[in-house]
C-alpha cells in the first residue's frame, strides 16, 4: 500500500479553466483574475510541519502477549477478517483461550474509556479465536532451520515458545509431565471457563505448525536436564508453579483440608469428589474462585474466607463477580488461625477478624489483626493462597529466588542457551504473561541461533511502546500500512473525540446463574460473530491512520489531497503549519514537527 | 460505526485553491471550502470588504474557482440582488448567488442592505462568517463582539460593554424561508444546512461562527475546538428557523460550563470570576428563551406525529 | 410617434426603448416620476425588465453594478442626496468599468433642505469616473438616454445624464418617440466583453497592488478620453437614422461673436432667446452649450473659444470656497492658449437652489461681462442679495 507523503517545490497546479498570464505583464482594464492562487507558495509561512506518523495504541502496549490489537481491529473494520485472524495468530497461538481467561489488562489501557467504555477486546479476540477454529489460518513457517529446541512444559509459555519457534523454522519438541498438554489451562482452569474442546483446538494449532508434543515425560526424572542440553541446541524452561503454598496453621493436615490446586486438578481430569455440604475456600485469587465455583458445581455451599477486602482480591474481577452471582458467600477480613476437627475430620476454621492498615509492598493495604475471633464451619477446606515453583533436579547455578528464575528481556537465564518463561520465572503469573514470555524467548533463541546480535534500538522497533515484542514485525509480515511509525503510545489527550459517537459495549452474555452451577458448561456464552464485528468497530484505532479523510476535510488550506493509490499527500508548498490536521485527526496519527520532513 | 463517516456526508470538491492568504488556522477558508463543495461550480460569490477580500487572493489570482465579485463593504446583498436579477433575465435560475460577508458587513454596515434584500426575499444565499470583530482592519469591535471581549477598540480595562446582537432573530423576523447558525467545526451540520438552503428559493441566511486565531488570541490549531466549545456551552447554539416561524435546535448541546471556553482565549483573559458568572447567567437565559421558541414553534406540529 | 411628456417620462421612454434588463432605483424628488413610470412599465410588461426596489440609493447603485457585472443592461436614476448617497458605488462602477447608465435629475443639496434644481449634486460626482451629459430638452433626454447606452457599452464606462429638476423633469414638451425597431438596430442587445459567468470563472475587483493599480486608472483615463470622438460617431449614426443630433458642445449663433455665453442644461434655452434678441439688436452675442462635462471636452472647447474676446460662463453650481465649477474648469482648459487668442473669461454663479434664471438675469450677465467688471471673489454672483 502506498504511504502518505508530502510534496514541495513542484510546479503550481493550475486548474485548466484558469489561464495564466504566462508571466507576461499585461494589465487588463479591469481587475479580472486570470490564475489561481497556486502561484503563491504560502507554505513558506510555516514554522512547523505536519507529518503522518502512525503511533502505538495503548492496548497494544498494555497486552502482555504483545498482540497488535489495534491492527486486527483495523483489519476487521475494513472487513478483512482473514487478515485480522492471521495478524492475531501471528502474535498469539491461543486466542480462543486468552479470549476466555485472560484478565485483559489491554482493556484497562483502552482510550475508549474516556469516551464511554473500553472496547471488549477479549470478546472480539475470543470470537476471532473461535472463528479460526472454523476457518483455520494457513500454517506459516519461515525457511526451515537446522537447529532443534526443547521446550519443557506445555503450559501457555511453553506452547507459545514452541509455536513461534516453529514459525521461525525450528524443529521443536515439547516435553510435558502430565498426560495431556496445556499446563494450568487444563489442570487449573475449570471447564466452565475454558471448554476442553476449545483448548484442544488451540493446542492443535501449535502442533499443526510442526511442534512435537510429548506428554508423560518429566524432565529431571525421565530425561536429565544435561541429556536434554546435549540433544538440543537450546532449551526453554516453562514448568510453571505447581506447588500449593501451605497456610502454616495448626490442623492443616487434617483430613478434609486440601490444597485447592490438587482439588482442581482432580476435577479437571474428570474426578467428581464428595466435598460434603459446606466448603470453605481460603484465598482471594483465581485459584480460590475456581475452587469455589467448582465446589458449588459439585453441590456444596461455599464460603470464601479472605484476609483483605474485595478491592484487594487478586482474582480477575469478572471471576469474583461470577462467583458471587453463582452464590458463593464471602467473608472478608478474616484470617485462619487454626482448623478444628470432629470425628478425625476438619469441622471448622477459627478465624481472626482483620482490619486494613498501611499499604504493603504490593500496594495493597496490609491486613492487621484485631484480636477478634470467630468460627466458620466446614466439611471441606480448600486452601488457595498461592502457588510456588518446584524445580527438583534443576541446575542449581541458574539464578533465581523464591519467587522464580531470573530472566533477561528475551527470556535468557544466567546459563547460555537456557531460556525460561511463565510462572517459573519471577514475573507476572497470568496466561497472557506466559504467552508473552514464550514469544520473547522464541525471539531470543532465534536471534541467538542466527548469531543475530542487533542492538536494542532494533528490538525497540519491534515493541509496542514499552510493551511486548511483535513477532509479525520480526518476520516482517505486518499487513497494516504504517506511515513512518513512531514507537510512542497514543494517550487520550492525543485523540480527538469529536468524530466519535458513543456506542454501548457489547457485554459478555452469561448463562443464568441458577442453571450454571448445575454443571460444567461454559458460563460465558461470548459474542456472536456479528456482535464481535460491531464491537471491533467500536475501536478508535488509536494512533494508526485509517484514511478517514478528516485531516483532508479540515485543512483550511486545501493542502491535503488524495494521491493516486489512496494515500494522502500534504503539499508543503501551501501548508501553513497551522496544526489543525493534527488536532482534528481523531486518532493522533499526525504529528507536528519542527523538522522539515 | 463508532466514527462518524463524515467523508461520506461531505461532498468532495476542488473549488478552493491552496495559496490563499488566510492566517494559519483561520476557519473562514475552511468554511468556504465546505460551502463551495456543497454548492458546486454553478455559484457566483459576492464579496464585500472583509478579511476574505484579502484571503481570496490579490489580482491576478483568485483562490475561488467560481466567479467572484468584490464589492464595497455595505453592499453584498444589493449587489447580489442585481446579479440575481441579471441571471434570471438570462434564464440562469439554477445558479446560486452566494454572498460571503463578515460580521461587520452583516451586523453593522451592511445590515440595511441585508434587511432590504431579505424583505424582498431575494433569491440569494447569504453566509456571514462571524469572527466577532473587524479583523481585516486589525481586530476592532463590531456589534457581533461578545460582552466582555477585548478588541483594539475595547481595551482589556474597558472591554466590550454590549451584548452580541441577535442577528438570527433579526433575520428570522424577516420571515425569510431559511435562517440558521452553523460552524465549520461541525462540517456535517454545516453542509446539511447549506444543502437545505440550496434547495430553497428566496433569501437564505447562514450565520457561521468562524474562529480567528489572531483575533481570539488562541493557538492556530485551537479554533475549531473552541467553536465546538462555543456550541456545546451554548454560547453559540446550532439553530435553524424556517419561514421565520419554526425554530429548531439542530444538535444536542451538552451545556458545558462557559468558563473553559473563555479561559482558552486571550481576548477573554482579563475577565474576573464574577464576569464569567455573569456571562454564564446570560447564556442560560438566552438558552431558555431559545428553548421556549423551539418548543413554541415545533417543526412538526404536535398532533401530526 | 409624437408624444407630449414631462422630462421624467422622457427618461422612462429612453430606458424602455433601450430595452434595459435590470433597473434598481429609489425615489427622491424630483426624480420620483422616473421610478414610478418605470415601475408601471415593468408591471404592465411594456418594459420586460426586473425592477429591484431597494431600500436606498447606495443599494440601488450596488444592485445595478451587480446586474451590469453579470452582463446585462442596467439603469438607475436619482437626485441630490440620493446621488450623494451613491457616491461610494459611483466610484465602484467607474473603476469596475461597468456600462451603467443613470439619470440624475439635478437638485440642490442640503442643508438646508431644498428640492429645486442646481448642479451641485452631479458636479460633486465629477471624479467618480462617469461620463456626464447635461440635457436641455425632453427630446434630447430620450435620444441621449439611448445613445448613452451605446456610448457606455462601446467604451466600458458608466454614463450619467442630467436634467434640471422641475424645469425639465416636470415640464411637458412634445417628444418624437423613436421607433423601437430602429432603436433596436441602433442599439442591439449588450454583448459584454467580460462578465460574471460560471462557465468562465473569474474574480473581479480583488486587491490590486501599486504595481498595476495605476495602469488600470490609466486605461480608464484613456477610455474616457475617447468619449468625445466616440459620442460624435454615435451621434452621426443617430442623426442618420433619426435626423437629430446634439454634440458634446453646441455653438449657437457663435460666429464672429464678441461675447459668448457658456451654458448647460435648461438655462440654455433661456439664453438662446436672449441671444436671439441681442442678435436682432445687432449685437455680436453668441452661445456655447456644454452638454458634456465629463470627460471635460478640453480640445473642443479650445477650438470653440479660441479668439473669442469675452466669454461669460453661467454656473448653476458652486464649489464653495472656490467658484463656479464650469468656469473654474474652463479657465484651466484655456490656460495654454496663447495670450493673444485667449478669451477673457467671466464666471457667474446663479440660479442656485432653483432660483429662476430669467432673461433679465442673463442680460445682467452680458452687461457685466461687457463692462469687464472684475469679480470681487473668484466669480460674480448674480441676483444675490447679500
Ligand atoms: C486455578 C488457576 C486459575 C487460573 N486462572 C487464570 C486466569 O483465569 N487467567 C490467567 O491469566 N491466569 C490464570 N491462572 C494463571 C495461569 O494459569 C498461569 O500463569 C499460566 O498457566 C502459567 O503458564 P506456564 O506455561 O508458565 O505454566 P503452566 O501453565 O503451569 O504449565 C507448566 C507445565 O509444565 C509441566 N511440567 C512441570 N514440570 C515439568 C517437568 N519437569 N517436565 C515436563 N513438564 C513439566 C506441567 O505439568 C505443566 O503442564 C490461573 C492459575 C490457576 C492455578
Ligand atoms: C465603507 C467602509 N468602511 C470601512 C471600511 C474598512 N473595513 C474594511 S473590512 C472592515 C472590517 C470587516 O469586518 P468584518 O465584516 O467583521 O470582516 P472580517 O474582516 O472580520 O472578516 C472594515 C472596517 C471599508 N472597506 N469600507
Ligand atoms: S480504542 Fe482500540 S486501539 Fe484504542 S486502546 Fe481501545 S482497543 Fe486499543
Ligand atoms: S485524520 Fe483520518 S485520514 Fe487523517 S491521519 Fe488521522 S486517521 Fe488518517
Ligand atoms: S491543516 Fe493543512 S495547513 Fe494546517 S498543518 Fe495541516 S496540512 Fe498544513
Ligand atoms: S485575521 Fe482572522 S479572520 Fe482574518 S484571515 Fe486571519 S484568522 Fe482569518
Ligand atoms: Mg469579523
Amino acid at each position: 500500500m502506498p504511504k502518505h507523503t508530502t510534496t514541495s517545490g513542484g510546479a503550481a497546479r493550475v486548474p485548466e479553466h484558469i489561464t495564466t498570464t504566462n508571466g507576461a505583464r499585461h494589465v487588463p482594464q479591469v481587475a479580472m483574475s486570470s490564475m489561481s492562487t497556486l502561484a503563491t507558495r504560502t507554505g513558506s509561512w510555516k514554522y512547523q510541519y505536519p507529518a503522518y506518523h502512525d503511533r502505538v495504541a495503548p492496548c497494544n502496549a498494555g497486552c502482555p502477549v504483545g498482540i497488535d490489537i489495534e491492527g486486527y481491529m483495523n483489519l476487521l473494520r475494513e472487513g478483512r477478517v482473514d487478515e485480522a485472524r492471521d495478524l492475531l495468530l501471528a502474535e498469539n497461538p491461543l486466542p480462543a483461550v486468552t479470549g476466555r481467561v485472560c484478565h485483559h489488562p489491554c482493556e484497562n489501557q483502552c482510550n475508549r474509556r474516556a469516551l464511554d467504555e473500553a472496547v471488549a477486546i477479549h470478546a472480539v479476540e475470543r470470537a476471532m479465536g473461535d472463528l479460526a477454529h472454523q476457518r483455520p489460518a494457513p500454517v506459516f513457517r519461515s525457511a526451515l532451520r537446522p537447529e532443534r529446541v526443547a521446550v519443557v512444559g506445555s503450559g501457555p509459555a511453553g506452547l507459545a515458545c514452541a509455536y513461534h519457534l516453529a514459525r521461525f523454522g525450528y524443529g521443536v519438541t515439547v516435553y510435558e509431565a502430565a498426560p495431556a498438554p496445556g499446563g494450568m489451562l487444563r489442570l487449573g482452569i475449570p471447564e466452565y471457563r475454558l471448554p476442553r474442546d476449545v483448548l484442544d483446538r488451540d493446542i492443535a494449532r501449535v502442533a499443526a505448525h510442526g511442534a512435537e508434543i510429548k506428554c508423560g515425560v518429566r524432565i529431571g526424572r525421565d530425561i536429565s536436564w544435561d541429556d536434554l542440553h546435549r540433544t538440543f541446541d537450546a532449551i526453554f524452561v516453562a514448568v510453571g508453579a505447581h506447588a500449593s503454598r501451605a497456610l502454616g496453621v495448626p490442623g492443616e493436615d487434617l483430613p478434609g483440608v486440601r490444597p485447592g490446586l490438587a482439588f482442581l486438578r482432580e476435577v479437571n481430569l474428570g474426578g467428581r469428589p464428595d466435598l460434603g455440604r459446606h466448603v470453605v475456600v481460603v484465598g482471594g485469587g483465581n485459584t480460590a474462585m475456581d475452587c469455589a465455583r467448582s465446589a458449588m458445581r459439585l453441590g456444596a455451599r461455599v464460603t470464601v474466607v479472605y484476609r483483605r477486602t474485595r478491592d484487594e482480591m487478586p482474582a480477575i474481577r469478572e471471576e469474583v463477580e461470577d462467583a458471587m452471582r453463582e452464590g458463593a458467600e464471602f467473608v472478608f477480613l478474616a484470617n485462619p488461625l487454626a482448623f478444628t476437627s470432629a470425628a478425625g475430620r476438619v469441622d471448622a476454621i477459627v478465624c481472626e477478624r482483620m482490619a486494613l492498615g498501611e499499604p504493603d509492598a504490593s500496594g495493597r493495604r496490609r491486613p492487621m489483626p484485631t484480636g477478634e475471633r470467630f468460627t466458620v464451619y466446614a466439611d471441606t477446606v480448600l486452601s488457595a493462597i498461592g502457588e510456588s515453583t518446584a524445580l527438583d533436579g534443576f541446575y542449581p547455578d541458574v539464578q533465581g529466588s523464591a519467587s522464580g528464575l531470573e530472566v533477561d528481556a528475551l527470556g535468557g537465564t544466567s546459563r547460555d542457551l537456557l531460556y525460561a518463561g511463565g510462572d517459573v520465572t519471577d514475573l507476572e503469573r497470568t496466561v497472557a504473561d506466559a504467552l508473552g514470555a514464550g514469544k520473547r524467548a522464541a525471539l531470543g533463541i532465534d536471534r541467538h541461533l542466527r548469531k543475530h546480535h542487533g542492538d536494542t534500538h532494533e528490538l525497540n522497533a519491534l515493541r509496542f511502546g514499552e510493551g511486548n515484542l511483535s513477532a509479525a514485525r520480526w518476520l516482517r509480515r505486518d499487513p497494516i500500512r504504517r506511515t513512518d511509525p513512531i514507537n510512542q503510545v497514543v494517550g487520550v489527550d492525543d485523540l480527538n473525540f469529536t468524530q466519535y459517537q458513543r456506542v454501548r459495549r457489547h457485554a459478555d452474555p452469561h448463562l443464568p446463574s441458577g442453571s450454571a452451577v448445575t454443571g460444567f458448561d461454559e458460563v460465558n456464552a461470548g459474542l456472536t460473530a456479528s456482535e464481535a464485528m460491531d464491537e471491533a468497530k467500536r475501536c478508535l484505532n488509536c494512533g494508526v491512520c485509517t484514511e478517514c479523510d478528516v485531516c483532508l476535510i479540515f485543512c483550511p488550506d486545501a493542502a491535503i489531497t488524495h494521491a493516486e493509490g489512496g494515500a494522502y499527500v500534504i503539499a508543503l508548498d501551501y501548508c501553513k503549519g497551522c496544526g489543525i490536521c493534527a488536532a482534528e485527526c481523531p486518532r493522533g496519527a499526525i504529528t507536528m514537527t519542527q523538522d522539515r520532513p | 460505526m463508532s466514527q462518524l463517516r463524515i467523508n461520506e456526508l461531505i461532498p468532495e470538491g476542488r473549488l478552493l485553491a491552496s495559496g490563499h492568504l488566510a492566517c494559519p488556522g483561520c476557519a473562514a477558508p475552511l468554511a468556504m471550502k465546505l460551502a463551495l463543495n456543497a454548492l458546486g461550480a454553478n455559484t457566483i460569490v459576492v464579496m464585500p470588504a472583509c478579511c476574505y477580500t484579502i484571503i481570496a487572493g490579490p489580482w491576478p489570482q483568485s483562490s475561488l474557482q467560481v466567479p467572484v465579485f468584490h464589492t464595497a463593504f455595505a453592499t453584498g446583498p444589493a449587489v447580489a440582488s442585481g446579479i440575481r436579477a441579471a441571471l434570471d433575465t438570462q434564464g440562469k435560475f439554477d445558479t446560486t448567488v452566494l454572498v460571503w460577508v463578515g460580521d461587520g458587513g452583516t451586523f453593522d454596515i451592511g445590515l440595511q442592505s441585508l434587511s432590504g434584500a431579505a424583505e424582498r426575499n431575494e433569491n440569494i444565499l447569504y453566509v456571514c462568517y462571524d469572527n466577532e470583530a473587524y479583523m481585516n482592519t486589525g481586530i476592532q469591535r463590531s456589534s457581533a463582539t461578545p460582552w466582555g471581549a477585548w478588541t483594539t477598540t475595547t481595551p482589556a480595562q474597558f472591554p466590550e460593554a454590549s451584548n452580541k446582537k441577535d442577528i438570527l432573530a433579526i433575520m428570522a423576523a424577516h420571515n425569510i424561508p431559511y435562517a440558521a447558525t452553523a460552524t465549520p467545526a461541525y462540517p456535517v451540520d454545516f453542509i446539511a444546512k447549506v444543502n437545505k438552503a440550496k434547495a430553497m428559493r428566496g433569501t437564505r441566511f447562514i450565520h457561521l461562527l468562524s474562529p480567528c486565531p489572531p483575533g481570539w488570541k488562541c493557538g492556530d490549531d485551537e479554533g475549531l475546538e473552541l467553536a465546538r466549545m462555543a456550541v456545546q456551552s451554548r454560547v453559540f447554539p446550532m439553530v435553524e428557523v424556517e419561514d421565520g416561524q419554526h425554530w429548531r435546535v439542530t444538535m444536542e448541546h451538552a451545556g458545558d460550563p462557559v468558563e473553559p471556553y473563555l479561559r482558552r482565549q486571550g481576548r477573554f483573559r482579563h475577565l474576573s470570576g464574577e464576569q464569567v458568572t455573569h456571562i454564564q447567567r446570560e447564556i442560560t437565559a438566552r438558552w431558555e428563551s431559545l428553548q421556549r421558541r423551539a418548543q413554541a414553534e415545533p417543526l412538526v406540529p404536535a398532533g401530526a406525529m | 410617434m409624437k408624444k407630449v411628456m414631462v422630462g421624467n417620462h422622457a427618461v422612462a421612454w429612453g430606458v424602455r426603448l433601450a430595452r434595459v434588463e435590470v433597473i434598481s432605483a429609489y425615489p427622491i424628488t424630483p426624480q420620483t416620476q422616473v421610478v414610478e413610470k418605470l415601475s408601471e412599465m415593468c408591471a404592465d410588461g411594456t418594459l420586460p425588465a426586473r425592477f429591484i426596489k431597494v431600500e436606498s440609493e447606495h443599494s440601488a447603485m450596488a444592485a445595478v453594478i451587480g446586474a451590469s457585472a453579470t452582463g446585462v443592461r442596467a439603469f438607475t436614476a436619482s437626485s441630490s442626496h440620493g446621488l450623494l448617497y451613491m457616491h461610494e458605488m459611483l466610484h465602484w462602477a467607474g473603476g469596475a468599468r461597468l456600462p451603467i447608465v443613470m439619470v440624475d435629475v439635478n437638485r440642490a443639496v442640503g442643508a438646508p433642505w431644498n428640492i429645486w434644481t442646481d448642479q451641485n449634486d452631479s458636479l460633486s460626482q465629477r471624479d467618480t469616473g462617469w461620463v456626464q451629459l447635461y440635457c436641455e430638452t425632453n427630446q434630447e433626454v430620450v435620444d441621449t438616454t439611448i445613445m448613452a447606452f451605446k456610448l457606455a457599452e462601446t467604451l466600458d464606462v458608466p454614463v450619467m445624464l442630467m436634467l434640471d429638476g422641475f424645469y425639465l423633469s416636470h415640464t411637458a414638451e412634445p417628444v418624437d418617440v423613436p421607433d423601437q425597431e430602429m432603436v433596436d438596430r441602433f442599439l442591439p442587445k449588450r454583448a459584454a466583453s467580460y462578465k460574471l459567468d460560471v462557465e468562465s470563472p473569474h474574480a473581479f475587483g480583488a486587491l490590486v497592488k501599486p504595481d498595476a493599480y495605476m495602469e488600470m486608472r490609466f486605461l480608464q483615463q484613456e477610455a474616457l478620453q475617447q468619449v468625445p470622438q466616440t459620442l460624435a460617431a454615435i451621434e452621426k449614426d443617430w442623426q442618420r437614422m433619426f435626423g437629430r443630433s446634439y454634440g458634446a458642445l453646441e455653438a449657437y449663433r457663435a460666429d464672429d461673436a464678441e461675447l459668448l455665453l457658456v451654458t448647460s442644461g435648461t438655462v440654455t434655452s433661456t439664453a438662446r432667446a436672449v441671444v436671439d434678441a441681442r442678435r436682432a439688436a445687432g449685437e455680436r452675442v453668441g452661445l456655447l452649450k456644454m452638454k458634456m462635462f465629463r470627460p471635460f471636452p478640453t480640445a473642443l472647447l479650445r477650438d470653440a473659444l479660441r479668439g473669442v474676446p469675452r466669454v461669460a460662463v453661467l454656473d448653476r453650481n458652486i464649489s464653495p470656497g472656490h467658484g463656479g465649477i464650469f468656469a473654474e474648469e474652463l479657465r484651466s482648459a484655456l490656460y495654454d492658449i496663447p495670450d493673444a487668442e485667449r478669451p477673457e473669461l467671466f464666471g457667474f454663479v446663479l440660479g442656485l437652489g432653483g432660483r429662476d434664471i430669467t432673461p433679465a438675469v442673463i442680460d445682467e450677465v452680458i452687461e457685466k461681462t461687457r463692462a469687464g467688471v472684475v469679480p470681487s471673489r473668484e466669480d460674480l454672483w448674480v441676483g444675490v442679495n447679500p
